[in-house]
This record gives structure tokens, C-alpha cells and sequence, in this order.
């Protein structure tokens, strides 16, 4: 059983958001894409991923929609919206206030 | 453009359910297939990838309920679902769900039955403008050595409205709607009517839909809307004609709308207030307040005001408690301790069924533990299960409330019973939310705790095990519930008993005199037509020959203040301060009663300036016992006492024996004490159609009040007592009924619990009576300290009953040991059924069990 990410629940929300505001992707992608990015060291299993996907469509940040995968097979891509884009910048500037404190307390220490 | 979108996928979850569920399949099935991919691609067989690529995703099942979990529509599908399922499950079990609807049907009717009577006679506020600016009135004189209800003195009454500043009308009015009759005009009949003074309707700023207000200087009346439909045909012309109210001509003002019933009265007289040397009397006074004036200023200048009358001889010194009330205390005073009584009984009955149905849930919880255990690993979080349990209590309790609205129905006619006549109860929005209200408490709290008990972590993990040492400490919480059931059912019981005792007692106590087989007639003789005491007395004694000549008659008489009604009462010389009733009788009135002369002999024919008076007077007066020959002075004259009867319960059964004096009717001279008068028949026949013929023919215009028997007369005194008795009984018998399911369930459930553990015990070589004595044992500690609860409570509880109750004091004794027996007797029956089942468990049987 893959556990949900150590990261805070809003931190994969920033995550996601962030992978897909380049191009749309379909889960899976985005699951490898910040496995990749992250030099292998995120896995984001898809007990995390998939409702957190759900939870932003619902959140209105992002769309879903079907089209032809590369590999020929009908799959769900995500995009992000105009919301989104805005919810992505917000939680950008959260995450940076957030780190630099953490980081600031920690080389202090 | 956000919002529609958010709108539009929510809609779809809810709606197109299927095809949402169809793409969350293949979105994970896609991203499974790509896992698998990648690991064949990293060198894997294609069957290991697949292994490893299922162990990576984990639970699928579980990530597509939290998937469905993050879209927010799905609670109002879940209900749906567990609306659904819930049905489903509580149809497979009708036995439960049989029981479990009976006892809160049981329950929220009671109550709601009751709240129907409280909210439309305690809580509905009365129908006048501005009801909470009317107020009652009243400063009592402390001299008075009884309580005469809210009352202002006719005197200071006058001088208050003269000079107050808090109210913008006041007005006085009857004490309660007397009985007046009604001549020529067609059939002779009796009337309700209510003496009010002149501003009686701007105080409660109601008028008549047809002709005007009281009017000036001349004694009018209004009409009740009923009384002009039925007796004068809605006649448009009304006002400004005359009746004869008592023989007295009074003009018909106008008529009062539908929904005007102050006092329930047929007709609405205004009065005079006459200050003379003979007025003392006191009256309820309404008021409506100015507009910004509170009732505590209006208090205090009333205060003030009764604190500055000058000394007065009659009600001074002492000076006045002033007080002032809602104008509802006028008609609700008296029901209201009995409705509170009432509401604290059904609460008892509906906290035991609450205990009755979260047992019943615990049970039932413990017997689903498999389907709960497996649902949980499908995925279903607790608070889901706990949903879904709660949605089935909830279910159960809101088909309790719709049968328990039936039953309500019938009780409030019980109830009505207990009512004075004519109060109005509808049934309105607020009982029906109060009984969905209930329901829902019941659903969801006592619902709750059992669904927690039944999803508890220990629980769910043992799918096949079933967690016994759990189901230990869940025991101990049903047997709490019960204990508390016992609790409770021992306070009413209690109640009750105390109740039926004092019932008992007043129905054994001896009024004095024989009712049975009496017939009584009761007239009063118009002032008009009969002016002097010689015109009566001449009535009478035409009426009582016609009697003697009727066949089947033995013995008749004529009494001016019957037991049990009313008539003149006062004081005597030598004063002793005793206040006696007056009774003036024809000379077989004795033997018609059958009251026993104790000394010296009944009046006869010719006795002039006589008197008999009872043996509890004459015991008081003369105590050496030589009352007979003595003399008194009453009403200007001396009276030579001839004989001692014995003693008459002449105001009611609950009251002490009345000092009386009697006289023959025709010695007496003031009119007075005639105008008020009984025929009595002693008869082994029925007299009554006799008795009114008789009357009839002597004079068609008077109407004879009533024609009873002197049974039923007794009877009606003690109704009130009997219904309120009766019905404190049945929801003590309800509460009764309830504990006895409570201790049934428990016990049967836990004797198939255990019937592992009985057939080991049996096989080691316990006996039957071992066995019965295991489950016994239990049913007499859960018992025992439910009594030992309850018992504190229930001495502290019924000490409010005192007022209701007759020669029985609260704690009685004999009461609480036949209480505690009824109650030990019927937990013990309870228990017998499980008991039995324990006793014929099979060793081999209950060793393969499970």
C-alpha cells in the first residue's frame, strides 16, 4: 500500500497545480513528471493523487477532459484554469514565505 | 465562468452518476496499465508487472471512494443511498423494526399528546390584539384567611382606575362564567354569562361584528356568536331588542364574533359597580397597558397606590399583597401545575423509550459486526458507517413519530377529558414540529452512541473474530440503560400509586348521606316572578304534593343547598367564629337522604323558630352532649334546636364535614335563601322525566338547571381526580411496559451471547436452577440498583403531587412497597423467557455454536 506523500496536504495541491501549468497532462504524467523533476525522490502514489486531482476539478481550478494519450489510449488530461492560475500563484507566494522561515530557523539553529 | 463550471460538475456527480463512476474506472485503469508498461519496459515479465504495479496502487477500491469523497455532492447521494439501503435492511428485519417503532410510537405520542393540550392552553398566546399587553390585576386584602385567586377589592378598583397612569383601560370581570336562564323566549334554557363593567372591550380591543358596545345606563348584553346562531336564528335585526336574563329585562347590544369565547360564555352583561355599605365584594380586574409603560412600573404604582388607601374597616389593617399577573392566569392558573405534572410524566415515558431504543440499537449494532467489518474493509471510513447507522435510527424514530401523531390524537381526547369544558385545543404546526423534533433527537443522539459502540476500531478489525472482550464492556452499557429505565419507571410508578391510593381513599370516604337511587332536580326561581319568600315556599309545596301522589316514589324533599352544590352560608350567635352552611329543608328531607338523626327528632310540618344542627357542631358547641332544647340566634331570631343529625360532606368528598345548620323551609322569610332550590326523590323508578313534567306544569317558563341522580353527582365530583389518576396509570403502565422490553432485550441477547459459556458451564456439570438462577440473579442486581436509583428521586418527585393527593402522604409506605413489588414482579417476568432459553441450552448444541 503506497502511503499519501509525507508533504502537506496543500503542498501536493501546489505540486500538481504548478506540473500541469505548463500543458495539460493526464494523471499518470504528472505522477512521473514530479518524480522525475524532484530527482526521484517525491513519488506521489495514486491514493494521493487522484483525489486531490478530483478535489481541484471541484475546486474549480482545474479541467479535465479526454483525449488521445501518446501511447494511442483515450486518458483524462487536466488543465489548468484561470482560477487555477491564480490559486497557483497564491499558494507559490505561500510556500515561499513558508520555506524561507523554515529555512531561516533552521540554518539559525 | 469558475462558478458554472463548479455547478456543472457537481450536477454531474449527482446526476449522471454512472458515467462519472465510469470514467473514475478507467482514469485508474489507465494509470494502472501505464504502471504495468513501465515495469515491463524496465525489464520485468509481463506477470510480475502486473503484481508489482497492483502492490503500487494499493487498494483501488479504497482510492475511488476517496476520489468520490473529494467531489462534495456525494453526501446528498450517500443519503439517498443510505435512505435506500436503510429500508432495505430494516424491512429484513421486521421484528425489530416492529418493537423499535412501537416503543417510540408509544412514546412520542404520549408526549406529543401532551404538548398538543400545553401549546393550546398554556403556550398560544390569547387571541386579542397585543395579548402581551393585557395583565390581571390584583391586590388582596391580607385579611382575607383564604386565597381568593388574583382580586381587586370593588372600592379600590374604582379609586385605581380614577387615578393610575399605567394603564390606558381597565375593566372588572366575573370570576368565571355563571349560569343565568334565559325566559320568554320560546324554550326556557340555561346560559353561561360574564359580568363585565363597561370597558371590558377597549381592554381587549375586540368588538362586535354586529351592533355596538355596552351601552350607557342601561343594563345590555352582547351575544356570543353561537348563542345568535342557535337560539335567535342569526337574526341581522338583533340589537336593541330585549331578553329576559333571571326574569330581569335586558337590552341585546350586539353580537361578538366567532372566535371571541372570553370566560366560554353564551352572553356578555355589563354591570354596574354599586358603592354602598353592603358591597364588599372583590372581583379579577384586566388591564391593557399604555404603550411604553413595563409591567414592572404598573406593579409598582399599584404598590403605591394600595400602600396610600386610607384605613378601611372591612380589609384594612393589614394591608394589601398586590401582584400582577399575565391575563392568561385567569384561565390557565389552576391547569397549569396539572399540566406540568403531566409533561414531566410523558418526559419520564419518553427518556425510558429513548433508553429502550439505543438498547435495542446496541443489539442490533453487536449482531451486525460482520457486515460492519466487511464494509470497512471495502473502504468505507467511520464516519460513513456511523452515517449510515444513524440514517437507519433516524429512519426508525421518524416512523415512531408518524404513527406516534396517530396515537396522539387519541390521547389528547383522554386529556381533554381533564379540561374545562369548551377549551379549544387544535392541533398545530408547532405539535407537528415537536414531534418530528423528538424524533430527530431521538434518531440522531440516541442513535450516535450506539453507531460509535458499533464502529470502533477493536471492532472492525475482527471481520471473522467478532471481539468478545468488547462485547463485555457493551454490556455494561446496556445494563446501565436499563438500570436507568428502572429508574425512571419507578418514579412514575410511584406517582401513580400515590394517586390511585388517594383515589381509593376518597371513593371509601362516607359523604354522610345515601345516593343511591336518588333523583335531583335543581331550580332557581326568577326574582321577577317570585318577590317574596311566601311566593316560593308556595311553589315548593305544590311541587313536593305533586311528588308525594307519584307512584314508585318513597320519600321526597326540597333543599335549598344540596351536598355537593351550593348555597347560603354565615355565622350564628353565640359567634365562635364558625362559619356554617344554611340549609333550609322540607321535613322528609332526612329520610329522603337517608341522613341519620343522631338525637331529639326531623322537622315536621309545624315547626316554627326550629333548627337541627349537625354532630360535629353540636359537638363543638355543647360537648357534654345536651345540645337538644338549646337555643342560637341566626337572621333576627332565636331557634330552638329540636334534634342532632349526623355529619354531611356538604362541599365535596376531599372536604372535612361542614358545620350545618338546617331550618324548615317555611319558617324561613328572606327570599334569598329560597330562590336556589332542590327537589330530591328517593325512587326505586326512574323520576327524572316525572320530576320535569311536574315542574313543567307548575310553571312553563322556569327551567329546570338539571336533573340527575345524586350517583352521578358524586361521581362528577370525583371525574377530575379519576382522569387525572387514570391517566398518570397508563403512563406509568407505558413506563412499566417499556422497562420490561429494556430488561427482556438485554437479557435475551445476552443469554445468546453467552450460550457458548452456558454449555461449557452445563457440561462441567452445572444444573438447571444454576443456569435460571445466572440469569435471574442478573435481572434482580440491574433491578435492585435501578430501585436503589430511583428511590431518591421518587421521594423527591412526588412531594409536587401533595396538592393532588387525599389522605396519603408522598412517602407512603404500603404505596412504594407495592410499587417496588409490581416492579421486582415484572422485571422477573421479563427475565423469564430468556431464562428459560438458557435453562434448555443443549451442552453439545452450544458447544458447535458459533
Amino acid at each position: 500500500m503506497s502511503k499519501p506523500t509525507d508533504l502537506v496536504q496543500g503542498t501536493l495541491h501546489l505540486l500538481i497545480l504548478k506540473t500541469i501549468a505548463l500543458q495539460p497532462m493526464h494523471g499518470w504524467a504528472i505522477a512521473q513528471r514530479i518524480h522525475q523533476i524532484s530527482g526521484e525522490i517525491l513519488q506521489v502514489g495514486q491514493s494521493a493523487l487522484y483525489p486531490a486531482l478530483h478535489k481541484l476539478e471541484q475546486n474549480g481550478w482545474i479541467t479535465a477532459e479526454w483525449a488521445i494519450s501518446e501511447n494511442n489510449r483515450r486518458a483524462k488530461y487536466y488543465t489548468l484554469t484561470k482560477a487555477g492560475r491564480k490559486a497557483l500563484q497564491h499558494e507559490l507566494t505561500q510556500w515561499e514565505r513558508l520555506s524561507g522561515a523554515i529555512s531561516l530557523v533552521v540554518k539559525a539553529i | 465562468m469558475r462558478l458554472i463550471q463548479i455547478i456543472r460538475l457537481r450536477l454531474r456527480s449527482l446526476f449522471s452518476r454512472n458515467s462519472a463512476e465510469q470514467e473514475l474506472a478507467e482514469e485508474l485503469t489507465y494509470h494502472l496499465e501505464r504502471e504495468i508498461q513501465n515495469n515491463i519496459e524496465a525489464g520485468m515479465t509481463p506477470e510480475q508487472a502486473r503484481y508489482a504495479a497492483r502492490r503500487a496502487m494499493g487498494a483501488l477500491e479504497q482510492s475511488k471512494e476517496q476520489c468520490r469523497d473529494s467531489r462534495q455532492t456525494n453526501w446528498l447521494h450517500d443519503l439517498l443511498q443510505d435512505l435506500a439501503y436503510s429500508a432495505r435492511t430494516l424491512c429484513k428485519t421486521p421484528g425489530f423494526t416492529l418493537i423499535a417503532t412501537l416503543v417510540l410510537a408509544l412514546a412520542i405520542g404520549a408526549n406529543t399528546a401532551v404538548f398538543t393540550v400545553v401549546n393550546a392552553v398554556l403556550l398560544r398566546p390569547l387571541p386579542y390584539p397585543q395579548p402581551d399587553r393585557l395583565f390581571l390585576l390584583s391586590s388582596v386584602p391580607k385579611i382575607l384567611n383564604f386565597d381568593p385567586g388574583p382580586i381587586m377589592v370593588d372600592r379600590d378598583y374604582l379609586e385605581f382606575r380614577r387615578h393610575n397612569h399605567s394603564f390606558e383601560s381597565l375593566a372588572m370581570v366575573s370570576v368565571g362564567a355563571r349560569e343565568i336562564t334565559l325566559t320568554r323566549h320560546g324554550e326556557p334554557a340555561i346560559l353561561k354569562a360574564s359580568q363585565v363593567d363597561s370597558d371590558f372591550l377597549h381592554v381587549l380591543r375586540t368588538y362586535p361584528v354586529l351592533g355596538h358596545t355596552f351601552l350607557p345606563e342601561t343594563r345590555s348584553a352582547l351575544l356570543s356568536n353561537a348563542l345568535w346562531k342557535t337560539r335567535f336564528n342569526a337574526d341581522p335585526n338583533i340589537p336593541g331588542k330585549t331578553i329576559y336574563l333571571d326574569g330581569t329585562l335586558c337590552t341585546i347590544a350586539g353580537v361578538m364574533p366567532a372566535a371571541f369565547t372570553f370566560q366560554q360564555a353564551d352572553v356578555w352583561i355589563s354591570e354596574k359597580i354599586r358603592l354602598n355599605a353592603q358591597n364588599v365584594f372583590f372581583r379579577p380586574v384586566i388591564g391593557r397597558l399604555k404603550p411604553g409603560v413595563t409591567p414592572q412600573q404598573a406593579q409598582a404604582e399599584l404598590a403605591t397606590f394600595t400602600a396610600a388607601l386610607p384605613p378601611n374597616q372591612e380589609f384594612d389593617p393589614h394591608g394589601y399583597t398586590t401582584r400582577l399577573l399575565p391575563l392568561k392566569d385567569l384561565f390557565v392558573a389552576s391547569l397549569r401545575k396539572l399540566l406540568l405534572i403531566f409533561s414531566g410524566a410523558v418526559a419520564f415515558v419518553f427518556l425510558i423509550a429513548c433508553a429502550n431504543f439505543a438498547n435495542l440499537l446496541l443489539i442490533r449494532g453487536a449482531t451486525r459486526q460482520p457486515e460492519l467489518a466487511v464494509r470497512a474493509a471495502l473502504g468505507a471510513s467511520r464516519w460513513r458507517l456511523i452515517r449510515q447507522l444513524t440514517t437507519e435510527s433516524t429512519l426508525l424514530s421518524l416512523l415512531g413519530a408518524a404513527f406516534g401523531i396517530l396515537l396522539s390524537f387519541l390521547g389528547v381526547r383522554a386529556l381533554i377529558a381533564l379540561l374545562p369544558p369548551g377549551t379549544e385545543v387544535h392541533t398545530d404546526i408547532r405539535v407537528l414540529f415537536f414531534a418530528i423534533g423528538l424524533a430527530l433527537v431521538t434518531g440522531l443522539i440516541f442513535g450516535l452512541a450506539p453507531a460509535l459502540q458499533a464502529t470502533r476500531r477493536e471492532l472492525r478489525e475482527g471481520v471473522t473474530e467478532g471481539g468478545r472482550n468488547v462485547l463485555v464492556r457493551r454490556e455494561r452499557l446496556r445494563g446501565a440503560l436499563v438500570i436507568a429505565e428502572i429508574a425512571l419507571a419507578l418514579i412514575l410508578l410511584a406517582g401513580a400509586g400515590l394517586l390511585v391510593k388517594s383515589f381509593l381513599q376518597l371513593r371509601a370516604v362516607n359523604p354522610g348521606f345515601r345516593a343511591a337511587n336518588l333523583t335531583v332536580a335543581t331550580v332557581d326561581l326568577p326574582k321577577a316572578r317570585y318577590q317574596t319568600a311566601a311566593q316560593m315556599q308556595q311553589f315548593d309545596a305544590q311541587v313536593l304534593s305533586a311528588l308525594s301522589s307519584l307512584p314508585g316514589v318513597q320519600s321526597s324533599a326540597a333543599v335549598s343547598f344540596l351536598p355537593f352544590g351550593y348555597g347560603v352560608m354565615g355565622r350564628f350567635q353565640p359567634d365562635t367564629g364558625i362559619t356554617v352552611d344554611k340549609p333550609a329543608i322540607s321535613p322528609g328531607y332526612f329520610r329522603t337522604m337517608g341522613i341519620r338523626i343522631i338525637t331529639g327528632r326531623a322537622f315536621t310540618d309545624h315547626d316554627d323558630a326550629a333548627a337541627i344542627i349537625s354532630e360535629s357542631l353540636a359537638r363543638h358547641l355543647w360537648p357534654n352532649g345536651e345540645a337538644v332544647g338549646k337555643r342560637i340566634f341566626m337572621d333576627d331570631r332565636w331557634l330552638t334546636i329540636v334534634g342532632i343529625a349526623a355529619d354531611v360532606r356538604q362541599t365535596g368528598l376531599t372536604d372535612k364535614a361542614s358545620a350545618i345548620i338546617y331550618q324548615p323551609y317555611l319558617q324561613i322569610n328572606q327570599p334569598g335563601f329560597l330562590d336556589h332550590i332542590s327537589f330530591v326523590v328517593q325512587s326505586n323508578t326512574p323520576a327524572a322525566a316525572s320530576l320535569r313534567s311536574i315542574i313543567r306544569r307548575l310553571d312553563s317558563d322556569l327551567p329546570v338547571q338539571s336533573i340527575t341522580t345524586m350517583d352521578s353527582i358524586v361521581a362528577a365530583s370525583l371525574s377530575d381526580t379519576r382522569s387525572q389518576t387514570r391517566l398518570l396509570a397508563i403512563f406509568s403502565i407505558l413506563a412499566l411496559l417499556l422497562a420490561a422490553i429494556g430488561i427482556y432485550g438485554v437479557l435475551a441477547f445476552s443469554v445468546a451471547q453467552r450460550t457458548h459459556e452456558i454449555g461449557i458451564r452445563m457440561a462441567l456439570g452445572a444444573d438447571t436452577p444454576d443456569i435460571l438462577w445466572m440469569v435471574l440473579g442478573r435481572t434482580l442486581a440491574l433491578t435492585g440498583t435501578g430501585l436503589l436509583i430511583g428511590l431518591p428521586g421518587a421521594l423527591a418527585l412526588t412531594r409536587i403531587l401533595k396538592k393532588f393527593l387525599f389522605e396519603v402522604t408522598p412517602a407512603d409506605p404500603l404505596t412504594y412497597s407495592a410499587v417496588i413489588s409490581i416492579l421486582i414482579t415484572v422485571a422477573l417476568l421479563a427475565a423469564c423467557i430468556p431464562a428459560r432459553r438458557a435453562a434448555r441450552v443443549h451442552p453439545a448444541t452450544a458447544l458447535h455454536y458459533d
